[in-house]
């Protein structure tokens, strides 16, 4: 197995509107992978096919070789694939670190009863889960955000918390959409920085979608071009701004 | 070593229940209180006190599932009604006139937890329906779970002696002891109501706890995810229909534990007791006491358990109201009731809870409150 992700012919509409039309890619393993287009060109649809939200309307996606269309959304993510969504999908009414902990929830084990009752086991996997959720606060550097409320957080820090949930299912594949959206220099290089060393460092695969071509330029291993639900261009990143095609997409796209 | 009250060496003591000498103090104070009041209290006093305290622990129950999970049921009478029923079956008295009930006078110790069991069981029949379902439309069809219930209640006249008749509820021997008489423990004498009251608070603490646990466990995140968000909860791995299905026997559970003790300081209970009105009672009281804690249901209970009583006494002891108000106590009490979901609904959605809560924000501030 080489590829984690694979989109064979992918095809996907809603009454009438093609979100994706005949996609194919492979996400191959270790890599890290972009997905950039303008807007309304299909690449959180792609996401959206991934975690089982969506279903293809023909065609198969693939997920470590196995084909998901009759696998649920919780098993898929279960498989090892987390995700940031492109609109903040934090848990508002909760603290930093309660969401960061249901992040870790598939690696606790124990059931309904022995909550109620607060076993032995539930205290060692509590205990367990608070590590992972403190060594994700310690990694993205959000220490003194750990008891805050998400809605008290300025959007910048919610986006690095959803990070921090996704991480904390410790995926073997992260997908992230738009994570630098709406953010200054600064806080779009250390996004950077972070999104290298999950790659480097935690050697997670790592999907990228991002409108907005110069970030992904200088990160990722390999890049798709999507524009009105069709792949443009599947390449080396460099080779993507010289191709004719994808400069025509950019034209009058102005960020 | 003196400790900092809010520094925390461990994880396990920042998750305790019980967080620091304050919060011991203040629990044992409120425990003894408990304690004594069940001595000295009249007869009377003593069922609406009961009355709470199984309000509480069914209330409890409610706010699993519709206040941690976030599925509207309305159907949360119906399960009380199988813990009842479960009670009376397995710690009642058969007889044969004037009808048929079956009865197997089993010890305490087997028939209350059976009832929650039973309660349970029946919860996870349901709960695909909470899969299926969401909001409003899931909220419609318990309804109509509480009639069918009420039907299939009534037509099982074995069981519930059926609609009018009615039957006696579960036996009072607890561990091979019958205090259906009173129960004599060296120079201390109890009621049976006494007893009852005393057994609610034990199995209030237990269940208590578990509602805390629920809350700062795995099991009480997922639920809190489903409720706030279900895509992204489904995006990390939650099971819902897993978890649905949980919170909807968990909270039957309660459900049940608390129907099988609801009725027996009565000693009897007919069918007619389990319309939809019952099971709009313990939303009302959600709604009075706050959702989604454990202290909300407690306030609520308390609240709506003693209100006829503390009625009654200000009737009892002002002749001007008596001689103003054209109500009589029980009407007097719906109209307090309504006036304060309503007033809570508009002006404190957290309830009585919110109130305290702020209150006390006030006094810790207290006197830089501004
Ligand atoms: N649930 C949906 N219902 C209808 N149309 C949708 C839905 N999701 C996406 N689309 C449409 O599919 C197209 C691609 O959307 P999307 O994948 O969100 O694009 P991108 O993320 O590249 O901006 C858009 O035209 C959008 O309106
Ligand atoms: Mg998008």
């Amino acid at each position: 197995m080489n590829s984690l992700i694979k989109f064979e012919n992918v095809s996907l509409n809603f009454g009438g509107v093609n979100a994706l039309t005949e996609v194919s890619f492979e996400v191959p393993d270790n890599s890290l992978f972009a997905i950039i287009g303008p807007n309304g060109a299909g690449k959180t649809s792609i996401f959206n096919c991934v975690s089982g939200i969506y279903r293809p309307t023909t065609g198969v996606v693939k997920i470590f070789d196995e084909d998901i269309s009759n696998i649920k959304p919780d098993a898929i993510a279960n498989l090892g694939v987390s995700r940031t969504f492109q609109n903040i999908e934090l848990f508002e009414n909760m603290t930093t670190l309660d969401n960061i902990l249901i992040g870790a929830h598939r690696h606790i084990d124990y059931g309904s009863v022995s909550g109620l009752i607060f076993s032995k086991k539930t205290r060692r996997e509590e205990e367990k889960a608070r590590q992972i959720a403190e060594d994700i606060i310690d990694f993205l550097e959000i220490e003194e955000y750990r008891y805050s409320y998400i809605l008290s957080l300025p959007y910048g820090i919610q986006k690095r918390i959803e990070l921090g949930r996704a991480l904390a299912m410790k995926p073997k594949i992260l997908l992230l959409d738009e994570p630098a959206a709406g953010m200054n220099n600064e806080e779009t290089e250390d996004i950077a920085r972070f999104i290298l060393d999950i790659h480097e460092e935690l050697e997670i695969t790592v999907v990228l979608i991002d409108h907005d071509m110069n970030m992904v330029m200088d990160i990722a291993t390999e890049v798709i071009v999507m524009d009105f639900g069709k792949k443009l261009f599947d390449g080396d990143p460099k080779e993507a701004a010289k191709d004719s095609s994808v400069i025509e997409a950019y034209l009058g796209v102005s960020d | 070593m003196r400790r900092r009250p809010d520094l925390y060496i461990s994880y396990r003591d920042e998750t305790a229940i019980l967080k620091n000498n304050t919060h011991r103090v203040i629990a044992l104070i409120i425990a003894s209180a408990l304690l004594i009041l069940g001595y000295v209290a009249d007869d009377y006093w003593i069922l609406l006190l009961s009355a709470s305290i199984f309000l509480t622990i069914a209330t409890w129950g409610l706010n699993i599932v519709s206040g941690m999970a976030g599925q509207i049921s309305l159907a949360h009478g119906f399960f009380v009604a199988v813990g009842t029923y479960t009670a009376a079956v397995v710690g009642g008295f058969s007889t044969e006139f004037p009808n048929k009930i079956i009865g197997y006078e089993l010890d305490m110790i087997i028939w209350l937890p059976l009832a929650g069991i039973v309660a349970a069981g029946v919860g996870l029949i349901i709960a695909p329906l909470a899969v299926r379902l969401k909001g409003l439309n899931l909220a419609l069809v318990s309804i109509g779970i509480v009639y069918i219930g009420s039907y299939i209640l009534s037509n099982l006249k074995t069981v519930t002696g059926g609609a009018g008749l009615g039957r006696k509820t579960a036996g009072y021997t607890i561990l091979g002891v019958n205090f259906k008489d009173g129960l004599e423990i060296g120079s201390l004498i109890f009621t049976k109501n006494q007893v009852l009251y005393y057994i609610g608070l034990l199995v209030a603490l237990l269940l208590g706890i578990g509602v805390k646990n629920l809350l700062r466990s795995k099991i009480g995140r997922a639920y809190a995810a489903i409720r706030d968000r279900d895509i992204a909860a489904e995006a990390i791995g939650i099971n819902l229909a897993r978890f649905k299905a949980s919170a909807f026997a968990l909270s039957s559970f309660y459900a049940g534990v608390a129907g099988a003790l609801m009725f027996s300081t009565i000693g009897a209970v007919d069918v007619e007791r389990f319309g939809l009105l019952f099971s709009v009672t313990f939303i009302a009281i959600v709604v009075i006491g706050g959702v989604g804690t454990v202290m909300g249901p407690i306030f609520g209970s308390i609240f709506f358990g003693l209100m006829p009583g503390i009625i009654k006494f200000v009737i009892d002891h002002s002749e001007f109201i008596r001689d103003s108000i054209p109500l009589n106590a029980a009407q007097i009490e719906r109209v307090i009731f309504g006036l304060f979901i309503v007033g809570f609904l508009m002006f404190e959605p957290r309830g009585l809870w919110g109130v305290w809560f702020r209150l006390r924000n006030y006094f810790k501030a207290w006197p830089f409150s501004y």
